[in-house]
């Protein structure tokens, strides 16, 4: 109860703001006159204040309701009584709205009624207003306030009343015994504005007996009612649905929205609501037949009140609010037949042609062509699925007359596209089932009629945006449209979707699962890889292009924000080409739009080679359109501004509005910084474009590579001997008196060589840092495997009857994306397997990962009965053999089960020591190094009780073997000729070797590929590396050198 | 017959490129411009039997989407935006989507891109003839 109060107030605030909102956006639209009686803004103010003055009412607020009361009132007067409209009562309804917002404001806070006092001087004004407008005496108007504040209900007309005059007594009396009849027949002596506006009340279904007014008699709060009983209904509909997968959350639901519709229907005093629905309630144990049942009734109170609620439509001379009012009662019918249609009962056509009637009757008047052709669709409906899409076509083209009409749509309690979104939402599991199946399609090189495929990939990301918009999840729903457009314009190309759509659609597809998957269990989801995949779809235009982003360029060059998000991959070829040339940036503010000679002039010039234009953008400045130019040239300041003066004399036209410095090292810091917080305020992922810094790098060993091949070619083409020669003849073989020419010679060639040399290591340097960027692209924390199947294990527990928990250690541990996709489907797999167990199904599960620098050790626990050997654990241990991993089963003591397994990382990003042995490059894994030494020969020791094996001292009481990775058994013969070798000492699972290397080389991440075929025989190698500079190593083994040493005499590591 | 085409820039410049380009499709015919949403807007119903409009985003008085939201409740008329920040993937693009534009093409180099038919005419022809064959 207390949360249904909360709801409440919540509402009554929120509900209350608005209204105010609109009296004020009214008042100021309204000005201080002159206006008409059919203004909209008037019919808007009047509506405002009415919806606050009920909703006051309801609250029990009397003193807030009596003074919106008067307010309306007095805006009575200008719209049904032809009361001019001037700046008196303009300043009176501002105060009004003042007061009331303040009043607003105190009430939602204290959940009690105001003191009056403080509203007298607004009262006051009111009344005195009121008076004089109807002709009334003032004095007599204030005496009235008395009366009304405490009263609100039975001052609905405040025209004076004199005291005490025998036939007002009697129609006071009236009044108080039926307020109704009081609002249609006013009594005669004063004109009653309250009365004369009030429409004929429709017949009621049940109406109460007794002389209480009842919301339901008020159209504006009919027509809430009606919209909380179609939600109510869907919502009931979707429990019978689900009943069967889970009876009791369907219950749960169905007590929920039959408990809110009771509470909204006592509040309206619709009676016969009210009980329809305490029978439902009063059955606690109600099952699918009471749903169904409740449904029914529902069913026939809602065709009842829509055959009141057409006598109750109102042609105000507001169209806004007609269409929709209009439209409820034939959409009404159309949910109707499309239920019929859903049950088996194909509606009658006449029925159906009928409602589509109504609703064209409404939209042709207005215009609005796609609804009426919407609305025709329906006729050609053939089967329950044709209809119901014909029927959210329908809504889909409504909610675009809503999203221009919000306001007429709020009034008439009517939102197509809030009943979009939640049918959206309810069926979004279907939707992304039809959407994989349908990528799959587009993928498949042999689908005949892609057309038809495109359109319904388009059609079914439209219906997961709505379910988004449902949930207001604004990334997600963005990425759908944005698929939407990317997938469009590939239609239009007439090719097929390539890896990089698909992977990006494929990842919104699984991503979005789990996200409405948490969101159903009413959790928070994990919507971080929504943000990649955003970011990813945002730059495909430029990737596709194979160039860097436009945001790298934006950084780059310093752009100011007016040109951020315009540049088209055009305009960043163009940009990256000047910044090659190493040309001037310029953006230029031009004022040629309504001078057509000097366009032209400007634009030839453009195009004449002299500058490249980059792009432009729009700038408005009053009633004038600017055009901004950014231009790329290899003029100076001074010579540009000469040529836009020759271009344009009067100088006003072509200004040199900035000069630009791309300077790219201050830009990797500071920019980035900037870019970043701009991207955050636009609300959009801030993440980097991993694939675009990339594609810097490979530009930049491209271009290093291609400055490399030009020095060693005109090396190549350089006969030194033939230059020599030639210069000794000049001189009669006199060296001597060539010597200086031959020193240059040989100087420049030396100097070419160096400058090959300083590219290579920058070539080298430019490798490594791809070769990180490659690593990093594709390393994901397990958690991210992690986060979904911990929604997995929740959800699917709960489809099988069960609470299970889970838990895990080890999720920061970082994999290849490869691996991670092994572990996330055996995972689910296994979770799925135990989690079917019935009642031996765990409540617990946790999960502990481990990674060596071969494979990755996962130790699933739970507290489930132990599994019979189904097909379902043969194919996870079949999956697991294929990729060389093993599962194995214990059963704990008592109860529960443990399965060990371990999966080969078939491509481990490895941080890795690269040092060189004999000419061969290895890696070391960095964190099996315990130590790097370059010792005295007198700490190298031969142990004749280990078969004479050399052993190194690298600590006052510890020995350890010493190993050799080159031919020559432990290194031994190498290190006789090395005074002082250097040793890499690499320890794991308590063993240690020292390993003697020939230099170190250095540090670097690296993707390790394991050996294969007649490679996997090689001892003590993991597998190999492709190394910075092009160089391939191969991977030690920390494990297998450590335990290979160790067992032939026991004692790998000798602690003294 | 030609398929009838409205053009809506506030450009005047590119109004004019545009138009120029469409000169050489045969199977276009430029039946109406406007500078902004508004005139746009008066002018639809105006010229009810336009086939295609071919629609600028940013713009003075009303801008594109502004338009859009209001011109795809009363026209059967194919929207095709063609702005320079409808880029692929751009939430401009986006938008437009959402809010019914039947094909979206982004200007090659800016609100004013002379080199329109050089660098995107192929693309912003093929969409036209789509549009109008759906």
């Amino acid at each position: 109860m207390s949360d249904e109060m909360d709801e409440i107030w919540a509402l009554y605030a929120d509900d209350g703001a608005q209204a105010l909102d609109a009296m004020e956006i009214a008042l100021d639209a309204l000005g201080a006159g002159p206006a008409a009686a059919t203004d909209p803004e008037v019919a808007a103010f009047f509506r405002a204040v009415h919806t606050f003055k009920g909703n006051s009412r309801v609250l029990g607020l009397a003193v807030v309701e009596s003074r919106a009361h008067y307010a309306e009132d007095l805006i009575g007067l200008v719209r049904d009584q032809g009361v001019p409209w001037d700046a008196e009562i303009r300043d009176i309804l501002l105060m009004a709205a003042d007061t009331l917002r303040v009043m607003l404001e105190e009430t939602a806070a204290t959940r009690a009624d105001v003191d009056p006092a403080a509203s007298e001087p607004l009262m006051h004004r009111l009344k005195d207003k009121i008076a004089r407008c109807t002709g009334a005496a003032p004095e007599t108007a204030v005496a009235e306030v008395a009366v009304a504040a405490p009263e609100p209900v039975a001052a609905v007309a405040p025209q004076p009343e004199p005291e005490p005059a025998p036939r007002k007594a009697k129609a006071r009396k009236a009044a108080e015994a039926s307020p109704v009849v009081a609002e249609v027949a006013p009594t005669p002596a004063a004109p009653a504005p309250v009365a004369a506006r009030v429409p004929e009340p429709a017949p009621q279904p049940a109406k109460k007996a007794t002389g209480t007014p009842r919301l339901a008699d008020d159209p504006t709060y009919r027509a809430i009612f009606q919209g909380m009983a179609r939600d109510c209904l869907s919502k009931l509909r979707q429990a019978t649905g689900s009943f069967a997968a889970d009876p009791d959350a369907a219950r749960s639901l169905a007590r929920r929205e039959a408990d809110g519709l009771s509470h909204a229907a006592r509040q309206m005093g619709l009676d016969d609501w009210e009980a329809v629905l305490a029978v439902y309630l009063a059955d606690a144990d109600g099952g699918i037949e009471a749903i169904a049942q409740l449904v029914l009734h529902l069913e026939d109170l809602t065709d009842a009140e829509a055959g009141t609620s057409r006598g109750a439509v109102v042609s105000d001379g507001d169209g806004d609010v007609s269409f929709f009012d209009a439209l409820r009662e034939p959409l009404d019918r159309i949910a109707r037949y499309g239920t019929d249609f859903a049950c088996g009962e194909t509606p009658d056509p006449d029925a159906v042609a009928e409602a589509v009637e109504a609703v064209k009757a409404v939209s042709e008047p207005q215009g609005f062509v796609r609804v009426v052709e919407a609305a025709d669709q329906l006729l050609e409906a053939g089967s329950a699925i044709s209809f119901r899409n014909a029927e959210l076509h329908l809504y889909e083209e409504l909610g675009a007359v809503e999203a221009i009409m919000p306001d007429a749509a709020r009034a008439a309690g009517l939102s197509p596209r809030g009943l979009v979104q939640v049918w959206c939402a309810e069926h979004v599991f279907d939707t992304l089932g039809a959407l994989e199946y349908n990528l799959n399609r587009l993928r498949d090189p042999e689908t005949e009629d892609r057309d038809e495929e495109f359109l319904a990939f388009d059609r079914l990301m439209r219906l997961v945006r709505h379910a988004c918009a449902h949930y207001e999840i604004e990334t997600a729903g963005q990425l759908a449209l944005t698929l939407v457009d990317l997938f469009s314009r590939t239609h239009i190309s007439g090719k097929a979707p390539d890896a990089i759509l698909n992977h990006i659609a494929r990842g919104f597809i699984d991503t979005i699962e789990l996200v409405f998957d948490a969101l159903h269990q009413g959790e928070t989801p994990d919507t971080a890889s929504l943000d990649k995949l955003f970011e990813e779809a945002a730059n495909v235009a430029f990737v596709k292009d194979g160039l860097v982003t436009a945001s790298a360029i934006e950084r780059r060059l310093g752009l100011p924000k007016e040109f951020h998000r315009v540049l088209s991959p055009e305009s960043v070829r163009t940009a990256g080409d000047a910044l090659d040339q190493g040309l001037e940036f310029y953006v230029l503010r031009t004022d040629i739009n309504t001078d057509e000679h000097l366009a032209e002039r400007f634009i030839d010039w453009l195009s004449s080679g002299q500058a490249k234009s980059i792009t432009n953008v729009t700038v408005f400045e009053g009633q004038n359109t600017l055009f901004d130019f950014l231009i790329a040239t290899a003029l100076d300041e001074p010579s540009l501004s000469e040529v836009l003066a020759r271009l344009d004399p009067s100088l006003r036209k072509l200004v040199l509005l900035r000069h630009l410095k791309p300077t790219r090292e201050a830009v990797s810091i500071a920019d980035d910084a900037t870019g970043r917080d701009a991207d955050a305020a636009a609300g959009l992922p801030t993440q980097p474009g991993v694939t675009a810094e990339m594609l810097e790098s490979l530009g930049e060993i491209a271009a290093s590579q291609s400055m490399v091949s030009h020095i060693l070619t005109e090396l190549a083409d350089t006969d030194l001997v033939d230059s020599i020669d030639s210069i000794l003849r000049t001189a009669n073989g006199d060296m001597r008196r060539v010597r200086t020419q031959v020193r240059a010679l040989l100087g420049d060639f030396t100097t070419r060589l160096q400058e090959v040399s300083q590219l290579e290591s920058q070539l080298v340097g430019q490798l490594a840092q791809l070769q990180e960027e490659t690593v990093e692209i594709r390393s994901r924390s397990i958690d991210s495997v992690l986060r979904p199947l911990e929604t997995f294990v929740q959800t699917y527990s709960r489809r099988n009857r069960r609470e299970a928990r889970f838990s895990h250690t080890g999720g920061e541990i970082t994999l290849d994306i490869t691996i991670l996709d092994h572990l996330r489907k055996l995972l689910r797999a296994l979770v799925m397997l135990r989690l079917e167990q019935g009642e031996a199904a765990p409540s617990r599960i946790h999960i502990t990962f481990q990674r060596d620098e071969e494979r990755v050790l996962a130790v699933f626990e739970d507290d489930g009965g132990a599994p019979e050997v189904t097909t379902a654990l043969q194919d996870i241990q079949a999956g697991l053999q294929k990729m060389g991993g093993e599962i194995r089963r214990v059963a704990l003591p008592g109860k529960g089960m443990r399965f060990h397994i371990s999966i080969p990382l078939a491509m481990v990003v490895l941080e890795g020591m690269v040092v060189g042995v004999e000419g061969v490059r290895y890696v070391m894994p960095v964190d099996a190094i315990r130590m790097i030494l370059q010792p005295e020969n007198d700490v190298r020791i031969r142990i004749s009780a280990a078969e004479g094996r050399e052993m190194l001292r690298i600590a006052e009481n510890e020995l350890v073997t010493v190993a050799s990775l080159g031919g020559a058994p432990q290194g031994a013969a190498r290190a006789e000729g090395r005074r002082r070798g250097v040793y890499v000492v690499l320890g794991t699972q308590g063993r240690s070797v020292a390993v003697p290397v020939d230099e170190l080389i250095g540090q670097q991440l690296v993707l390790l590929r394991p050996l294969r075929g007649v490679l996997s025989r090689i001892e003590n190698m993991t597998g190999i590396a492709l190394l910075a500079g092009g160089d391939v190593g191969m991977v030690v083994s920390a494990n297998m050198l450590c335990a290979a040493n160790g067992s032939g005499n026991g004692m790998p590591s000798l602690r003294i | 017959m030609p398929y009838n085409v409205m053009i809506v820039d506030d450009a005047a410049m590119m109004r004019l490129y545009i138009a120029s380009f469409i000169k050489t499709l045969p199977d276009f015919k430029v039946v109406a411009q406007a500078a902004n949403g508004q005139e746009a807007l008066d002018k639809l119903s105006a010229t009810p039997n336009v086939d295609l409009i071919l629609l600028d985003i940013e713009m003075p008085v009303m801008d594109g989407l502004e338009f859009l939201r209001h011109a795809k409740l009363k026209t059967r008329a194919k929207i095709c935006m063609l702005s320079s920040v409808a880029v692929s993937g751009s939430p401009h693009a986006a938008k437009a989507r959402e809010l019914g534009a039947d094909g979206v093409v982004a200007k090659p180099s800016g609100t004013v891109s002379h080199d329109l038919e050089e660098k995107t005419g192929d693309e912003l022809a093929r969409t036209m003839r789509t549009l109008v064959a759906a």
